[in-house]
């Protein structure tokens, strides 16, 4: 036991020292992996990327299926996927980069790529943009820019979507709302939301929630009612931190009292739970992506979908992005082999595939409702991508501002430790120190 | 014996020399490591997470090493005399030690759910209602993790003290028995006193393995909620995989280092003067 312990000790910190030696090799010995991959030239040996992602959900299958009917319409390139949940991805990603066993694709959320770009862990991919290869175009312009960190592009997008207000209709109908009329103004949103909490056993915790809104380790949905008062997390640049302005803290104020003084949705939740309040019936409203459409529908929800209500400034929602990166240690062939893919997944046909079976909306703009009619979902999460707002675009430390300062300062006020104000302001300037320490 | 120190050699001191040396820069993985000297170690001192890190830690050490100690004491008195099931308790109170603790975490996840959780549906029919559920209430997560803590470990101390148990000769207590000696008389000078050596292994192994806690915080808490189950290793991993401040992260797992070194020092001190041998 006692060997035990300090083995679990040594486990940590060789992690890390490990690391490191692994990567005093890499940056003397290996620049010469051109010699093994470049040389392939014209030859019939294919160029294999290795593609790491976390697309685990619903979604795999669409995913799996565009990449094997690519590595099957050519032969010059070859993709090696690895598929792990998003947690298991970003931890292994630095560290197996540095050692030089990483991938040599990824995909990521784009608010993520900005604290690699900047550690020049992805090379810049402005010159794979142009009409005859990966057209800027057709593309979603706001998922195309969300790849951007100090001016360059560092990624292709991948999926774009808005986020939607879904709302369970068994449930409106038995509070005695209109199924058909989705919450169109704050006020209403919370009245709603009121009326759809209930407490039967009267024991303090309600069975049924109005709302089911995560504040850690979820897709960001608190930001979402503070932009629409016309505040935010930091401002819209990404150069200063708005969450002790006025705006915020009114969002915050109105929001936080609904949660904790009329109970209408749990605290503490993350993503995933969140999720699962909604499908298992014990919440009427969600703010989330496509990505639970199958889930929801399996459940046996009958559900609507629609803009989260506007408020009082602004009608607007979450837009977000994951896209592909390449590897600054990719040489000119690999990168020529990740632009074909980048390409192909881009293609009209492939976008029309992955539409239909993943319930994301295309990346392109050029495709027809006719060609997205087998896809009920897609053409939701496409609309208003005008009202879409990306969180902390072009923040270079998403981590340390996202989940070191905002979150748990939101878990804070909501589990009533400390002032709003107080606790908002001290969070604010430390996540100006963070953007500052990072110009 | 060559080989075993070959790989204790290869995959224990090689890498803690490794981070001793990372602990004086701002390695970040992608650029070269800088050394920056004391800095890293003079921001421990003004980081309030590190602060909070080292009084969860030390919290919950103080919690559940006692705790372990005390109920695998018990746990072996009870278990050492003859008694119906023994076998199946005996068992039952080691399984957890042989499962792995992020299994263990899981299970228990799921047991103390708020929607799902047999363990909050049965506490809750006794009154006991948590209304965000235990991992998430700021209150109850770290009673929460300590208990998963405890419930890990203290089939192998108990173990321990089975051992040490059956090795007391059985003479004394019948000695102790015709001068008359009482059940806590026995326990007080037979006992205990010749409990000491596992009494002190135990102590400190345990007081070693809950100042590293890990494992089922970061599968139950992650740290959370905002940092009330951080301890330093917890703080190690965000600091290092989540920030990418490898540098920063190493001098933290290096004050654990010197935390444990000098705890188990005064420990080992404290009941080296207790040793018995008989």
């Amino acid at each position: 036991m006692r060997l035990r312990s300090r083995v679990r000790l040594v486990t940590m910190t060789a992690a890390i020292a490990l690391m490191s030696t692994a990567c005093a090799g890499q940056g003397q010995g290996s620049g010469g992996t051109p010699a093994e991959t470049g040389g392939a030239g014209g030859s019939a040996a294919p160029v294999t990327l290795k593609f790491w992602n976390g697309f685990t959900g619903p979604d795999r299958p669409a995913v799996e299926a565009i990449v094997s009917k690519f590595n099957a319409s050519q032969t010059k390139v070859k993709i090696e996927m690895e598929i792990m949940p998003w947690d298991v991805f970003y931890d292994k990603l630095l560290p197996s980069l540095g050692s030089g066993t990483g991938p040599d694709i990824t995909a990521m959320d784009t608010a993520q790529i900005p604290q690699y770009a900047a550690r020049s862990v992805f090379q810049p991919l402005d010159d794979m943009y142009g009409p005859q290869a990966i057209d800027p175009g057709v593309l979603v312009a706001s998922a195309v820019d969300a790849t951007s960190f100090k001016g360059k592009k560092y990624g292709v997008p991948m999926n774009f979507t808005t986020l939607k207000l879904y709302w369970n209709k068994d449930m409106f109908r038995e509070a005695g709302l209109d199924p058909e009329k989705p919450p169109a103004t704050w006020a209403e949103f919370g009245d709603y939301a009121k009326k759809l909490t209930k407490d039967t056993d009267g024991d303090g915790k309600p069975e049924q929630y109005g709302l089911a809104i995560a504040d850690h380790a979820t897709v960001p949905m608190w930001p979402i009612l503070f932009w629409q008062n016309g505040g935010g997390v930091v401002s819209a640049d990404g150069r200063t931190a708005t969450l002790a302005d006025p705006a915020t803290i009114e969002a915050a104020r109105h929001w936080v009292d609904l949660v904790t003084k009329d109970k209408i949705a749990p605290i503490g939740l993350g993503g995933a739970d969140a999720d699962k309040l909604f499908q298992s019936k014990k919440a009427a409203m969600e703010i989330v992506g496509p990505w639970m459409t199958t889930g929801f529908k399996e459940a046996g929800i009958d559900f609507g979908l629609a803009m989260p209500a506007a408020g009082p400034k602004a009608n607007v929602t979450l837009g977000t992005s994951v896209a592909f990166t390449l590897s600054a240690r990719a040489d000119a062939a690999r990168k020529q082999a990740a632009q074909d893919f980048f390409a192909y997944w881009n293609n009209k046909e492939s976008q029309v595939y992955w539409a239909v079976n993943s319930g994301f909306p295309p990346n392109r703009t050029d495709l027809t409702a006719d060609d997205l009619k087998e896809s009920p979902y897609s053409a939701v999460f496409g609309q208003d991508a005008d009202k879409s707002r990306f969180y902390l675009a072009g923040v270079q430390e998403f981590q340390k501002v996202n989940e070191t300062i905002f979150e748990p300062a939101l878990q804070r006020v909501l589990n009533g430790q400390g002032d709003l104000e107080q606790v908002f302001g001290q969070a604010a300037k430390e996540i100006q120190a963070v953007l500052d320490s990072a110009q | 014996m060559l080989p075993t120190l070959a790989v204790l050699a290869v995959f224990v001191v090689w890498p803690m020399l490794q981070a001793l040396y990372l602990s004086f820069t701002d390695y970040q993985v992608f650029s070269p490591a800088r050394w920056i000297g004391l800095e890293n170690y003079g921001r421990l001192v003004s980081d309030p997470a590190f602060g909070n890190a080292l009084v969860n830690t030390l919290y919950y050490a103080a919690v559940t090493t006692p705790v372990s100690v005390g109920l695998a004491l018990g746990l072996a008195l009870m278990l050492n005399r003859r008694m119906p099931l023994r076998g199946f308790v005996r068992t039952a109170v080691f399984v957890p030690v042989v499962i792995s603790l992020a299994v263990v975490a899981i299970a228990w996840s799921f047991l103390l759910d708020p929607n799902i959780g047999l363990l909050s549906h049965w506490l809750s029919e006794i009154g006991i209602v948590s209304e965000q559920g235990w991992l998430r209430d700021p209150a109850l997560a770290m009673p929460a993790v300590m208990a998963v803590g405890v419930w890990k470990n203290v089939g192998f101390y108990m173990v321990m003290y089975l051992a040490g148990l059956q090795s007391i000769p059985a003479v004394l207590y019948e000695a102790a028995r015709v001068d008359g000696a009482g059940t806590w008389p026995r326990f007080r000078r037979i006992t205990w006193p010749l409990l000491s050596n596992q009494t002190m292994l135990i102590v400190i192994m345990a007081a070693i393995a809950t100042l590293q806690a890990f494992d089922q915080i970061f599968v139950m808490t992650r740290g959370g909620p905002f940092f009330r189950t951080e301890t330093l290793v917890m703080m190690t991993y965000r600091v290092g995989f989540k920030e990418f401040q490898f540098g920063y992260a190493a001098a933290v797992s290096w004050a654990l280092v010197a935390l444990i070194f000098v705890l188990s020092m005064l420990q080992f001190g404290y009941f080296r003067k207790r040793a018995v041998t008989y």
